[in-house]
């Protein structure tokens, strides 16, 4: 609130004076304030507005890898077309409505683990311990190194024939035999999600754990004092009050888990039972060179993340309306 | 004020059960420890292993059971080095993280000065279109920015990627910056103005160094990112540009047999993040958490 400044400050006399030449200074502020904005607006509109326009176009066409100006509007055929009574297009396509039920199922469980566990993270870094210095180091590896690196390390673990996690599983006796974590089809998408809450346990313990660090001390010196069960606490108190922090951790979240691309890309590539919506529009695009088609996939995958950030911010809004 | 009216009750019943207070404490405590240490040991442990796996031969790697003990050797970091040219990835991921970082900044300083000093009534609703531009999907724009970088040239470039990963990060050093910069107080700047100061000795007299240890690890997750990313350098690059990311993406799955030389790569490829954290930790905890909570 300091710095929220504004014209109405006190009489003091350059502040006078400047009000006396308002117009004409405000016009040459506004003009600086957009000036230096320019090359920041004009790079993000090259990288934001234009392509995404393109990739728009090309979806209305038959366009292919190797021959994209010659190609022809064909309107919204890319997404849904009938002919002979058959319906065609995305939107009729099985492969891509299990890419879409994929990466929803990805997303949530994933997300909500991640909050979860991070909360759990950063209730313990939050609290005195010994060595809680390395701990907290250690915590954020993960999230530090390369997605690449850690989904291939993974891989390398959950090796069916030679991976450590099989074989301490068997050691500790609870499996009978080696699993194919990232072949079978109905353990493949848990081994992505645990992949993925893995590196991104530390974001969220870390967005959290600022937030637990400015809370005020003496509510839980009360609580203690008053023999409130901590677990009460935590829901009664902690919650309520990290919730703006956590409101911005899912919103992260979201947006990263529901374009996943690099740790499916690496633990399964392009089979079907972890087929997301990125990796179904990469394989249209890169792989089968169909460039109209996958375009339209890709701006379905576009249209569905506005449309889930719409609906977040609104329902978050409300949320914190209640707050305040 | 709740404090204050149970400081009393606090005290009698403190008094009472002491000494079972204290030692539940220090139970508490060491359960807490335990714990804490064994999350840590958990999130460390694939690093541990990656590390463990690079001294072994490819035939120890996948010996079973999986060994602890073995004598260690450096053959995998060798012939990582022999067969492709190793340091030509690295010095790419170098160059592309670091040009990235210093272009990024370059663009986003003033963008952030200028939101933060200069606030008209579009500031805000510039900011939000600037991270709406956060959630676009990669490979919704691929094919555009493919075919952009074919026309010019750019494809399998240093320069390139420079500018493509520039254009990722911006929105968020953008942001960071402007999270800084915000909580410089305007009459600083308002009496080297006076002074006679331009925009410019303004922007580099006073406000980089007041805002030195924001910058400094608002560009260190820029070179974080930059350095962690593959969806761009996979797509983008084929041998000349390609980063350390792409070459360890070129390990596939059929080549199982090379689990040492892929540890080897990675442990390389993971060590520079990790000793740079390490030295940057505090800074980077604190620009990461300005940057997201308010």
């Amino acid at each position: 609130m300091t710095t929220t400044l504004n014209e109405s400050v006190p009489t003091d006399t350059p502040s006078a004076r400047t009000r006396k030449r308002g117009t004409k200074v405000r016009r040459q502020r506004v003009r600086a304030a957009w000036t230096y904005l320019a090359p920041m607006l004009v790079a993000l509109a090259l990288v934001a507005g234009w392509p995404l326009l393109r990739t728009f176009y090309l979806s209305l066409t038959d366009a292919s890898l190797s021959d994209t100006t010659g190609a022809a509007f064909i309107g919204f055929e890319n997404y849904l077309v009938k002919d002979d009574g058959v319906w065609y297009g995305l939107l009729a396509d099985p492969v891509w409505w299990n890419s879409v039920w994929n990466t929803v199922y990805f997303s949530v469980i994933s997300v909500s683990l991640e909050v979860v566990f991070g909360i759990i993270v950063a209730l313990l870094l939050n609290a005195e311990f010994k060595g809680r210095m390395l701990v907290r180091a250690a915590v954020l590896i993960p999230w530090a190194i390369p997605t690449i690196v850690s989904a291939k390390m993974w891989a390398w673990m959950l090796n069916d024939q030679f991976g450590i996690i099989n074989h301490m599983l068997m050691g500790l006796g609870l499996i009978d035999a080696p699993l194919a974590w990232t072949a079978d089809a109905d353990l493949s998408m848990w081994a992505v999600i645990m992949v993925d809450v893995w590196k991104t346990i530390p974001f969220v313990a870390l967005l959290v754990l600022a937030a637990l660090q400015m809370l005020p001390k003496d509510c839980y010196e009360a609580a203690e004092v008053d023999g409130i069960h901590p677990v009460k606490v935590f829901f009664r108190v902690t919650l309520p009050l990290i919730t703006p922090a956590l409101l911005v951790a899912v919103i992260f979240r979201l947006l990263d888990a529901l374009r996943v691309f690099d740790v499916i890309y690496v633990l399964t590539s392009n089979s079907s039972s972890t087929m997301t919506m990125s990796i179904y529009a990469r394989q249209q695009l890169v792989e089968f060179q169909d460039v109209g088609y996958g375009s339209a996939a890709s701006t379905m995958l576009f249209l569905i993340i506005a449309l889930a950030v719409v609906v977040y911010l609104y329902l978050g809004r409300r949320q914190l309306g209640v707050d305040k | 004020m709740m404090t204050s009216s149970t400081n009393s009750v606090a005290a009698a019943s403190m008094a009472v059960n002491a000494s079972r207070a204290r030692r539940s404490v220090l139970n508490r405590k060491l359960v807490l420890t335990l714990v804490a240490w064994t999350i840590a040991l958990m999130m460390f442990f694939p690093i541990f292993w990656m590390f463990l796996t690079s001294f072994k031969t490819e035939a120890e790697a996948i010996s079973t059971p999986p060994s602890l003990f073995f004598t260690p050797s450096i053959d995998g970091y060798i012939e990582i080095q022999a067969r492709a040219d190793y340091f030509k990835y690295a010095l790419n991921s170098v160059v592309i993280s670091l040009g990235a970082t210093l272009l990024a900044l370059l663009i986003a300083i003033p963008s952030a000065y200028s939101m933060a000093f200069l606030p008209t009534k579009r500031t805000q609703t510039t900011l939000l279109w600037m991270l709406s531009t956060k959630m676009l999907p990669s490979v919704g724009v691929l094919l555009p920015v493919y075919l952009i970088f074919r026309d010019l040239g750019l494809l399998d470039s240093r320069t390139g990627l420079i500018i493509i990963y520039m254009l990722m990060n911006l929105p968020i050093v953008v942001w960071m910056l402007y999270t800084f910069f915000k909580d410089i107080p305007k009459d600083i700047l308002e009496a080297g103005r006076m002074d006679g100061a331009s925009t410019l000795q303004e922007i580099f007299h006073l406000l980089l160094p007041l805002t030195l240890p924001g910058i400094a690890s608002t560009g260190l997750l820029c070179v974080i990112l930059s350095w962690n990313e593959a969806f761009w350098s996979l797509n983008l690059t084929t041998s000349n540009a390609a980063p350390l990311t792409a070459y360890i993406a070129s390990f596939s799955s059929p080549e199982g047999l090379f689990w040492a030389k892929l540890s080897a790569a990675s442990t390389l490829a993971v060590a520079p993040i990790l000793i740079f954290g390490w030295m940057t930790q505090k800074q980077m905890v604190r620009g990461l958490t300005f940057g997201a909570v308010k």
